[in-house]
């Protein structure tokens, strides 16, 4: 099983690298990585802003082999605390050697499952108190959902056989609300004029933006002018 | 007490999963007959080999007693892939937020009615804040389950009314099934605490070290 750090490819990922590390400023992070497993060659790819030297030591030593942040947390639908995991070898291959290279002592993956039942997961570190981190996890957790589908997506769609196979597949209700959206409408006018409830509109939306991999709504309603989804008004 | 069993910690809990699907054969096969496939007595589908995650109500000496299933809907899922009918031919929805709840069920021979201990009532309630508990901790801010209307009925009553419903009531069988939204909140787990009177921590430990532990 290779190991591929996709930001040393091209430029075109170059935004991923920036929304990494801009991911970290905006959460009060130090580290970010997102990797997933390639469905055909079982390799592992990836996007990280740790120093060189790790990734190198990472890499050369084949540490994603045994790393239990990514064997163990593709296990979990719920983020997974690096506290959660056995002291077995694998892991002290990996965290003492992290230790030593003086990385931050705390850190959670999120996964993701895709419609293909593909996986990827999103690692993030920081340096901190036990309490100080329960604390800023909780704050957190609902952006780092997101920014995990975000990136599972423009990995995804890095693919051209996968972009091809990932049209996003809105449902009619779905593009019924971004119509209205792209319309100026409340999430309450919304709901009053669908007869739905307006935690139900937000839904809509939430799951709307991450098929199209936006961000924010008005991505998504951008994405959806241009898919020709929905009418310009 | 409440335990979470997904694929990380399900080889120290065994016992349990095996009593858990023996649950879900009396009940969905059983009692409710539902076309599920049970082998040797377990209720296994294919969504269980897709490491989802379990809410499993254990008794004092160690017996389940209900539980349901937890799976992301960004990737497969029963709404998407087996109960698309509910949805009218309309994609699912997709969410890194929102998770899918199927298989819930308790043990109503075991169980009494009332509202003490030991009933159906408490035990269901138990289960809901497990789950809702289990969900914010992990972002997710609402869950759609598939349920049948006295499922409905019981939400309703234990302070735990769906705030909508997706697609359309479609029968299943004998029952009818619909999808109900639920938000993953502190006012819905009060709301159920209140109904349940059960106020204190249905995990074991905290949800972090019990995590650890089971």
């Amino acid at each position: 099983m290779k190991i591929i750090d996709l930001s040393e490819e091209e430029a075109c990922n170059e935004n991923n690298i920036l929304f990494i590390n801009q991911l970290c400023s905006n959460l009060g992070l130090d580290y970010a990585t997102y990797s997933t497993t390639d469905r055909v060659s079982g390799s592992v790819q990836g996007y990280a802003n740790y120093p060189e030297e790790w990734k190198s030591h990472y890499i050369n030593r084949g540490l994603h082999l045994v790393d239990p942040t990514i064997h163990k947390s593709a296990l979990s639908i719920a983020p997974v605390d690096w506290s959660r995991f056995e002291r077995d070898a694998k892991y002290d291959a990996v965290f003492s050697a992290a230790c030593d290279f003086g990385l931050p002592n705390q850190g959670i993956t999120v996964p993701v499952r895709g419609v293909f039942g593909d996986r990827g997961l999103l690692s993030v570190t920081t340096n901190c108190s036990d309490m100080e981190w329960e604390k800023q996890k909780t704050k957190i957790m609902g952006d780092l959902q997101q920014a995990a589908v975000h990136m599972q997506d423009a990995v995804m769609r890095s693919d051209v056989f996968a972009r091809s196979l990932s049209l996003p597949n809105l449902s009619a209700r779905e593009i019924e609300v971004l119509q209205w959206v792209a319309a100026g409408k409340t999430y309450q006018d919304i709901g009053d004029i669908l007869s739905i409830s307006d935690r139900t509109v937000e839904v809509h939306l939430r799951s709307s933006r991450d098929k199209l991999g936006a961000l924010t709504t008005v991505q998504a309603v951008g994405r959806a002018i241009g898919m020709k989804l929905i009418y310009p008004l | 007490m409440i335990k979470i069993i997904d694929s990380i910690n399900h080889s120290k809990n065994l016992d349990l999963l095996e009593q858990m699907h023996q649950l879900r054969a009396r009940v969905f096969q059983g009692r409710l007959g539902w076309d599920v496939n049970v082998v040797d007595g377990k209720e296994i589908d294919m969504f269980d080999n897709l490491d989802p995650a379990h809410v499993v109500s254990v008794s004092t000496s160690g017996e389940v007693l209900g539980c349901m299933r937890l799976l992301q809907t960004t990737g497969p899922h029963m709404l998407a892939d087996v109960f698309s009918s509910i949805m009218d031919g309309e994609p699912p929805l997709r969410s890194s937020t929102l998770w899918e709840a199927t298989r819930f069920c308790v043990d109503t021979e075991r169980l009494g009615r009332g509202k003490g201990r030991n009933t159906i009532s408490y035990v269901t309630s138990e289960i809901m804040i497990g789950a809702f508990e289990f969900a914010m901790k992990a972002g997710v801010s609402d869950a759609v389950a598939v349920i049948d209307p006295i499922m409905d009925r019981v939400m309703k009553r234990s302070g735990n009314a769906p705030y909508d419903y997706l697609g359309s009531a479609t029968p299943m069988g004998k029952v009818t099934a619909l999808a109900a939204l639920m938000d993953c909140s502190e006012e819905r787990i009060a709301s159920i605490r209140e109904y349940s009177g059960i106020t204190h921590n249905v995990f074991s430990g905290t949800l972090e070290r019990f995590l650890e532990d089971a």
